[in-house]
């Protein structure tokens, strides 16, 4: 037994921390809903690679593994950068037949993004807004094509969530219902990835005010109340942290575990996100309710997050389901 | 990262598992999930299967040698422990001896004691408890008021324990006394190994909420210890105390085990009990059962982690408290699920057909929020050391416990 990240893996979380760090911030995403660029953006990500990484060599990819997307998702998520990397995730699976098309999600050069629901009308889809070839399921077939996509008023404007109608539509897979599902799962994973760096970063925000402020002669941290709400933050933070790489492992080495762990990662995300942020906020006081302070940031990531590719009770359904289906072995 | 058996691992497993069937006949065996077999009931069936298990080289995997341990690693003691609990072989009667008093003696006894001492524990010939907490001073036990007082090569005692798991059968136990009141309450603490069968120790069985007798009261009138039998300086007892300590909160909070009814027979009990329901409360349960399964994967998984990190040559730090933590939510929500699909059944201490497996449960996981370390405490622990919160304001810390507040 192994449970770890290997030295490869640590090297790439931490080019990527730097990485988006100096590109992406929770003060870009709070622009980005006055209007702003949603940074890194689109050309940043494909620059660096971050598009391609789950996409074959001979594809222009980096041909790695889920979880080393994983693990750099992770530092994307902790400063709200986007487009999301689950959009490049999920289009890699979709497009494992189609290398020419999964050389333009590599190299940039197609702005891609996969619609959930019927492609004449779909449901808000990820990184919608702005893309320039929609990937969707048509009757049990998977289509790519060109459309038009309609967006309504942001809580989150880093996701670029719109509703796409397909234009033209062109069949890549006839009866790809099980390509398409293990895509959802992977990208399901990917967004619990995400959804791990926002929440430890809204825990780490709200620990490091606790150990400053002070009321009534003492440090807020010191009083039970916040310091167990504080606690229960990060441990629900450490046991997703283990969920997201059961997860993403057993989509690189074990196919069979994929659906359980990423149901279980994608519901276990939807609560921890949400709790951390709700959190974050609650420790910091009125500050943390102003525009300026970051908290609400994670706190609209976190509410939109929950309900994209499936919420919690569909997820936790589909683990009983599982289950009870002898997955746990 | 992988969680496969390594070509040594696999080879060490199926040694394991052939040990255990040749000596089948000899052990105690549990039907699955009735981890808990009453301790003085099956007392001697205990203490043999512990021996024959000694005598095969499956207790103490990672002890050293030379104190009848195997000197072997962490994974190969997981793996014996994985296939004891496939076996169907109930908790080791030594279980607390193994856990906290043996690994306590190796890091703090004398030669002598340990060459007294080990080799018999992991036989079973002696069964060890642990003489912490005192009705004044659980949570606080630093605030312990048993005392100690040196005359000439002896030491003699008077006080009182409780909640004293396993005393009722123990031979010998790690005891935790006052032996110096006028300095401050952490200094003034010394560790002794105690004889339970000395003149002046009683053990009074205290009834449990769910009926059974697993702990117990023990009163010291005028005991006396020889100072060979003394754990670290004295004065040290603190720090020797929490060698115990952690230790105990990696053997309740470790390697990735489930710490009530393993999830897969909850699994199994929905395949089972779904079916009878209506198609609303269908949905109902399958919440339930969906959100006990994320929780007991995440603990286990988040077990493999730190037993990773252990496996490596990590030392077990802080965050062990929150394997405990979680674990416990987890197991009470794997508990709770499980009450509830048994239907009418649920009201009553046991199914129709005699099954009390979810209900034992149930009644024992608000013991464990407590043992060990309250949910509360852990949370102390936790945000100090790990997220580094202040401590919180204490008034008695530093005053000596004899003029403090009593
Ligand atoms: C099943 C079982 C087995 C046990 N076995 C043993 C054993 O073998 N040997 C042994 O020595 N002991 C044993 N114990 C005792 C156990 O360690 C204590 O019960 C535990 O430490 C709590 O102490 P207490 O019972 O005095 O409760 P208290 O410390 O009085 O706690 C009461 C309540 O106050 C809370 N509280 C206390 N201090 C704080 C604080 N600083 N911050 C917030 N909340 C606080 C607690 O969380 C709890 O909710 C066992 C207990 C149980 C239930």
């Amino acid at each position: 037994m192994n449970f770890d990240l290997g030295p490869d893996q640590r090297d790439a979380a931490a080019g990527a921390r730097d990485f988006f760090r100096g590109s992406a911030s929770p003060a870009a995403a709070r622009a980005a809903l006055e209007g702003g660029p949603v940074e890194p953006g689109h050309e940043a990500l494909a620059a660096i690679g971050f598009l391609g990484i789950t996409v074959p060599e001979s594809a222009g990819g980096a041909g790695a593994g889920l979880l080393d997307l994983a693990v750099v998702a992770e530092q994307g998520g902790a400063v709200l950068a986007g487009p999301s990397l689950v959009t490049a995730a999920r289009a890699a699976v979709l497009l494992g037949e189609h290398p020419d098309l999964a050389a333009r999600l590599a190299d940039g050069s197609a702005r891609f993004a996969v619609v959930d629901g019927p492609v004449t009308g779909s449901a808000p889809s990820i990184d919608a807004a702005g893309a320039t070839l929609f990937l969707g399921l048509d009757g049990g077939a998977l289509v790519v094509g060109e459309g038009e996509a309609t967006a309504g008023p942001p809580m989150d404007a880093t996701r670029g969530l719109a509703s796409v109608r397909l234009t033209s539509r062109r069949v890549l897979a006839e009866d790809a219902g099980e390509l398409w599902a293990r895509a959802r799962q992977v990208a399901a994973v990917v967004l619990a990835a995400e959804d791990l760096g926002a929440a430890d970063r809204a825990v780490q925000l709200a620990v490091g005010y606790a150990q400053q402020r002070e009321a009534f002669g003492r440090r807020i941290g010191s009083y039970q109340a916040v310091k167990h709400l504080l606690v229960d933050a990060w441990v629900g933070v450490d046991q997703l942290r283990s969920l997201v790489w059961w997860a993403a492992w057993a989509a690189d080495a074990a196919a069979a575990e994929l659906p359980l762990a990423a149901s279980a990662a994608k519901a276990s995300a939807a609560e921890v996100l949400e709790r951390a942020a709700e959190t974050c906020i609650q420790v910091h006081g009125g500050i943390g309710f102003t525009w300026e302070h970051d908290a609400h940031l994670y706190w609209r990531r976190a509410k939109v997050d929950r309900l994209l590719l499936g919420d919690a009770a569909e997820h936790l359904d589909a683990v009983a389901r599982l289950a009870v289906a002898g997955a746990l072995g | 990262m992988d969680f496969d058996d390594t070509p040594d691992e696999a080879a060490y497993r199926a040694a394991v598992r052939t040990l255990l069937e040749e000596h089948a006949a000899e052990l105690l065996h549990v039907a699955p999930g009735g981890e808990a077999v009453d301790a003085r009931t099956h007392e001697a069936g205990l203490r043999r299967t512990q021996r024959v298990l000694a005598e095969a080289g499956l207790v103490g995997i990672t002890w050293p040698r030379e104190h009848g341990g195997q000197g072997g690693t962490l994974v190969q003691q997981a793996i014996v422990t994985q296939e004891l609990a496939r076996a169907g072989v109930p908790t080791l009667i030594n279980h607390i001896g193994l856990g906290m008093c043996g690994p306590t003696v190796i890091a703090h006894g004398s030669d002598d004691q340990k060459r007294r001492y080990l080799a018999r524990l992991l036989r079973a010939d002696d069964v060890w408890c642990q003489l912490f907490s005192e009705p004044a001073s659980g949570s606080d036990l630093a605030a312990l008021r048993t005392t100690a007082v040196r005359d000439g090569d002896e030491w003699v005692v008077n006080g009182q324990k409780v909640w004293t798991t396993l005393a009722h059968v123990a031979d010998l136990g790690i005891l935790l006394t006052r032996t110096d009141p006028d300095r401050p309450k952490h200094a003034g603490l010394t560790m002794f190994v105690v004889d339970m069968h000395a003149p002046g120790v009683t053990v009074r069985p205290l009834r449990q909420m769910v009926g059974s007798a697993g702990f117990n009261e023990v009163f010291f009138d005028e005991v006396r210890i020889p100072d060979e039998e003394r754990l670290g300086e004295p004065g040290e007892g603190w720090r020797v105390a929490i060698t115990t300590l952690m230790n105990e909160r990696v053997t309740i909070g470790g390697a990735g085990s489930d710490l009530g009814v393993p999830v897969e027979r909850l699994a199994a009990l929905a395949r089972e009990r779904l079916p009878h329901l209506d198609a609303e409360r269908q949905v109902l349960a399958r919440q339930a059962v969906g959100r006990a399964v994320v929780a007991s994967l995440a603990a286990r998984y988040t077990g493999y982690r730190r037993f990773t990190v252990l496996s490596q040559g990590g030392l077990p730090g802080p965050e062990a408290s929150a394997g405990k933590l979680a674990g416990t939510a987890a197991a009470k929500l794997v508990a709770d699920a499980g009450v509830r699909l048994l239907g009418d059944d649920a009201v009553y201490a046991a199914t129709a057909d005699g099954d009390a497996t979810w209900q034992r449960s149930q009644g024992y996981l608000p013991g464990l929020a407590i043992a060990g370390g309250t949910d509360q405490v852990l949370r102390n622990i936790l945000g100090e050391r790990v997220l580094g919160l202040p401590p919180e304001p204490r008034s008695d810390k530093d005053a000596p416990f004899a003029g403090g507040r009593r």
